[in-house]
Formats: structure tokens, sequence, C-alpha cells
């Protein structure tokens, strides 16, 4: 079995990660999906975010879901998800945590119901809780809470006070001050970043006048906000930094180069969600393209890379105040 | 809900294969049909009837496009394909000439099974391609009789001909069958609304009526539905299904991102023991009992 070169490993919060390369909640199911394919494996990527788990069981939004859209594609799932104790219960006794880490993806749509999924969560052998204040999907609590900085370090405190296992907070970029959310959540207890989340978007069915989602507006991931999703990782890091709080950089990487600019950025891990979608087989393929870089710039550990971007001198736009016009 | 449908053996690994595969043939059909031929031995060895395969498009396209496998052949590799454009993709997909290649991923979700003696197979346009794949699989049965019926509002992709097999029930005229499937000794027959040469006029539920109505009781109760087509189609079927009470499998579509059962985008309501279950129609599906669906 045939692991990451050992230059691409880290420690995260703790965890050893085998890879930067970790596969993003709601693209990959529980984690054993893309075993399906020959030639994946869940050995080539540091850790699996499993589909975001609520209290109770969800069934989810109606279809369609999902509509491709101009280099990138909207999804309106809804979190559906079996509920956290079946996924305690059935599906964690599945995994092999000897093929990679598992972490968890929380959401709610109150404050006790973020803070009972993490309580349960917390024991269980999950390796860490990631926190979805962030899911565009849904009609109470997720992005609700994300853009309002006081909701947000709200969470952050009721899931700190039920699990010392590594909380990954997951930020959304629909919101003015992004920067300013995460310097309340690190205060709150976060011990990491998820940046970012979908943008909310639309798409419409001109012939039938409605739109292609049954939930109407959805969130937009793939290519097209990438661009975005880099500046956005970028100012989380302006604050993370001084308290060394990493961060899982994504949004659109499909390939080494993208992975690489996330990095440099200021993330120390990188998420991988709709590429998979189109090459199933593209974990081994950035693992080997960030490798040869590192090669060819002569860095012995992918942990050197991150934050190490030049800023030309007008360094006032990334802040968020600076206008760019 | 749909729990992850695989065991703690983990037999679902590595069933799905993904290969860059040369385009053998892609021929064009009126009605912008087209018949695709690659090269992809894994899929072409595990293919069952009922199963797709999730095909790029173009490099500029972020999604792949799931595509009913219509003949797959074990010994030389190839599988075929028949879809028509309907958007953006498929008409990309169109302009792949032989020669080139595509990523093509399966053999995925889960197959048709046939119990019953006299299978009657209903394919509607896009929804003909399936039917085959179950027709030649069944021709390699004995005792079993299947009936095909194919329905289509425009030119079939392929040139009717006279059926030398005969079927009770038929209409005076309603001869035309499908070659390929007349070749393997395989009895079907054609309807549209569009009077063309030898078809029924009228809907494939209407003809399959005339053939039902012409069995003795004994005869039906071997009869099981197989269908695949457009919504409108699927449920005249089931409700179909449901008079004479047969059993009914129909296959589904829906748009798919990942293909592998990962992010629940391409589910459908299916009635369950309690309530409602949204079921992922790439690996849970795309067969299931129409009953739970119509
Ligand atoms: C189909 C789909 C379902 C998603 N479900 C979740 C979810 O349950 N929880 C969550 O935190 N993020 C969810 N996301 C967001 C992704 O985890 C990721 O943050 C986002 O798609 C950006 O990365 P990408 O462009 O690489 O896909 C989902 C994304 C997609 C495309
Ligand atoms: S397309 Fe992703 S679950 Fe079916």
């Amino acid at each position: 079995m045939s692991q990451p070169d050992p230059r691409l490993a880290q420690t995260f919060c703790g965890m050893s990660f085998a890879s930067p390369l970790i596969l993003l909640s709601g693209c990959v199911g529980f984690g054993e999906e893309y075993t399906r394919i020959e030639g994946f494996s869940n050995r080539d990527c540091g850790a699996i975010c499993l589909k975001g788990t609520t209290a109770a069981p969800r069934s989810g939004n109606p279809p369609h879901r999902i509509y491709e859209t101009s280099s990138g594609m909207l999804n309106a799932i809804g979190l559906q998800n079996p509920g956290v104790d079946h996924v305690i219960q059935n599906i964690l006794p599945e995994l092999d945590f000897n093929e990679t880490r598992f972490i968890a993806n929380v959401s709610g749509s109150t404050l006790e119901e973020y803070r009972e999924v993490t309580r349960k969560f917390n024991d269980s052998p999950i390796d860490a809780i990631e926190v979805n204040i962030s899911c565009p999907n849904v009609k109470a609590g997720g992005v609700t809470f994300g853009n309002d900085p006081d909701m947000s370090a709200k969470v952050v405190e009721a899931c700190r006070e039920v699990t010392a296992k590594p909380l990954i907070i997951k930020l959304s970029p629909n919101q003015t001050d992004i920067a300013g959310n995460a310097a309340g959540c690190i205060e709150a207890g976060a011990d990491a970043f998820a940046v970012i989340n979908t943008l909310m978007g639309m798409a419409i069915d001109i012939e039938n006048r409605r739109p292609y989602i049954g939930n109407n507006q959805s969130g937009l991931s793939g290519p097209a906000i990438k661009p975005i999703a880099l500046l956005k990782c970028h100012q989380v890091y302006q604050v993370s930094k001084a308290h060394d709080i990493p961060i899982i950089g994504q949004g659109g990487i499909t390939n080494a180069v993208d992975a690489i600019e996330f990095l440099l950025a200021g993330a120390s891990a990188v998420g991988i969600g709709t590429a998979l979608f189109y090459d199933p087989l593209v974990l081994p393929k950035i693992n080997q393209g960030i490798l040869d870089y590192m090669h060819r710039h002569k860095i012995q550990c992918i942990t050197e890379l991150t934050g190490t971007l030049q800023l030309n001198s007008a360094d006032s736009v990334l802040t968020g105040t600076g206008c760019s016009c | 809900m749909a729990s992850p449908s695989y065991s703690a053996n983990k037999s679902h690994r590595n069933t799905i294969f993904v290969v860059d595969a040369e385009i053998l043939r892609h021929e064009v059909y009126p009605g912008h049909q087209h018949i695709l031929r690659v090269q992809a031995e894994d899929c072409a060895r595990q293919a069952r009837p009922g199963q797709f395969a999730h095909l790029t498009v173009d490099r500029q396209r972020p999604m792949r496009r799931p595509i009913s496998i219509m003949r797959a052949s074990p010994d030389q590799g190839w599988v075929d394909f028949l879809y028509k454009v309907a958007g953006e993709g498929t008409r990309l997909l169109s302009q792949r000439k032989a020669g080139e290649t595509i990523s093509v991923m399966g053999p995925i979700g889960k197959p048709f099974t046939v119990k019953e003696k006299k299978p009657l197979l209903i394919g509607g346009g896009v929804g003909m391609p399936p039917m085959i794949c179950l027709a030649e699989a069944l021709r390699r049965q004995v005792d079993v009789q299947p009936l095909v019926i194919l329905g289509s509002e425009i030119p079939f992709p392929f040139d009717s001909k006279p059926s030398q097999l005969m079927l009770q029930g038929m209409p005076d005229g309603v001869i035309g069958g499908m070659p390929l499937l007349e070749d393997w000794g395989i009895a079907s027959r054609l309807a549209s609304l569009q009077g063309y040469p030898g078809c029924y006029e009228g809907y494939v539920t209407d003809l399959a009526k005339h053939w039902l109505e012409a069995l003795s009781a004994d005869q039906r109760a071997q009869v099981g539905v197989y269908a695949c087509g457009p919504e409108p189609m699927l449920r005249a079927v089931v409700n179909l299904a449901r008079e004479y009470q047969l059993p009914v499998q129909v296959s589904l579509e829906e748009f798919m991102a990942c293909a592998v059962g990962g992010c629940a985008g391409c589910v459908v309501a299916v009635k369950a023991e309690q309530g409602v279950a949204m079921q992922r129609v790439c690996v849970d599906g795309p067969v299931f009992d129409g009953l739970r669906v119509y």
C-alpha cells in the first residue's frame, strides 16, 4: 500500500496528515464512497471530512440538487444525513482509521444542536470536528450563523465547551468581514479554520422561468470561486498566523498549481471537493505536482510553504479596507 | 435516508474503473442522436444491463455526464452508448471524433434483475439503450422470451424491418422491429405518434396493453416489466403494471456530480417502510422498483 512521499506529511492540530490534501465535506459521503473506484485510495489524502451531520436525520432538499455552471457547479443538498447517532454507531465502525484521518462535519439549526452533535462526536473515534457555520442550503443555522460574527463566536464557544478534539471552524465567504469573524472565533476557542465554503448563487431555466435547483438558491463551488477563496484564505491568515492557527484552504482547487497558491496564501492544508467529480483519480497527481514544485524550489517539508507569499507593496486591499478600483 | 450501501467486507471497493478511452466510432443519426463506441476494457467486462458510465465531455466543463450503457463487448473491450444532444454538455460530447480520447468511468449502479419468463422491456427515446443492453443479456438465457417495445418521436436510430417473429395481440400493420434484436431472436415492436411505417401509432403503453390482453392469465403471471425513458412514459408504464399487477423496474435519470454516492446530488424520492427516503440514483439506482418511485 503506497503512501504519499514523507515530505508531504505534517502534523495538523496534533493529527498526522500524510498529505496536505483534504477531501471536502459533502463531496465524498461518509468516507467510503470513492473507494468504489479502482485506483482511488483514502491513503492519498491527509484527511477526509465526512458529510455534514445533524442531531436528527435529515432527508435534504427536493431535486434538482445540482447544476453545472461556467467553471463550477451549484448545489443545494440540504444536509441530507442519517443523524449523528447513526453515523457514530453504524458508519464510523466501518471506516479504516489506518488509511487516513476522519473529520466529522457538524451542522445545526440551533446553538444547542451544534453543542449536542459535537458532544456526541467527542465520545467517538473521530479524529477532529469541523463546525460548519457556513452551509448556504438550510433555512435555520448554517450560514445565517456564520455571517453573524457574534453568533459565529457563540457556536464555537458552545462546541469548545464539549470537546477537546481539534475544532476546525468552516467559514462562510458570504460575509463582509471574514477576518474579523475569524478573530472572534479564535477567541472563542477555534483550533483551525476551513476557508471557504460555497458562495450563494442561482441558475435559471429560462424556458420554464424557474431556478434549476429545487431549493431556488444554492452554493457555488469549483474553479469559478477559486480567486475569491484564495483572497479570503489570505485574509484569514492575516489574523490566524499570530495564533499559530492553521487553515485548510479550499474552493475550486483542481491541480497542484491551485493547491500551491493556497499554501502560499497561508493555508497549511488544502481541500479537494468538486475537482473529484471531474477526475476521481486527481489526488496522486496533485501530490506529485506539489512534490515536483518542492523539489524545484529546494523545499524539504510541505510546512515550509505556508504563508510564504511575497506581497506587492499595496497590501491594504488584503485587509478588506482598501479599494481596488 | 439512504445509508451508505457498502458492507463491512468492503466488497464495494474497486468496482468502478476510470480510463482514458479511445473513441472507436461516433455516428450521428437524425434528431441529434449519436452512437458512441469507446475502448474501455474493464468497463466492458463488468457492465450489466441498467448500468451507466460517467463521461467527460470537454476539458472546459467541470462535470461529467452519466450515459446508459447500450452494449458492451467483454471480448473486444468496447462499450456503446446512445445519447441525444440535450444541452451544452452533450453538444460538446457530440463533437468528439474517432481517435480522440474521453475519460470513461464505469460501470456504475444497480442493474436490472430479471426473474420472469416473459419480461416486457419498454424503452422510450434515449431510454432505449438499457433495454437493448438487457435484451442482449437475456438472449443467452434459455426459456426466457422477452418482448421489447421501443418508442420514439424522432426517427429511430436504426432502420426498422418487418419482424419475422410472430406476436400475439398486435394490431394490423404493427410489424416493424429492430433488426439487431431480430438477429438475436428477440421480438420487438415500435411505437410512435409520428406515423412511421410499420410502427404502432400511439403510446408504448397502449401497444403493451394489446399484447397483455392477448395473453392467458397463466402467461400474464409470468410477465415482469422493465422500462427506461422520459418521466411521463415511466409513470404510464408503472400505472400499466399496477393495473395488471405486474412487477416493474424502472431506470431513472438525474443530474449527477460524483456518480459514486458521495454528494447526494442525484436523489429521487422512494417510498420506504417508514415514509419517503431520498435515494441516490447513481448507486442506490439507477434501477428502482417502479411501484416505489411513481
Ligand atoms: C455537493 C456538495 C455538498 C457539500 N456539502 C457540504 C457539507 O455538508 N458541509 C460543508 O461544510 N460543506 C459542504 N460543501 C462545501 C465543500 O465542502 C467545499 O467547502 C466547497 O465545495 C468548496 O470547495 P470545492 O470548490 O473544491 O468543491 C459541499 C459542496 C458540494 C459541492
Ligand atoms: S451523483 Fe453524487 S451521489 Fe449520485
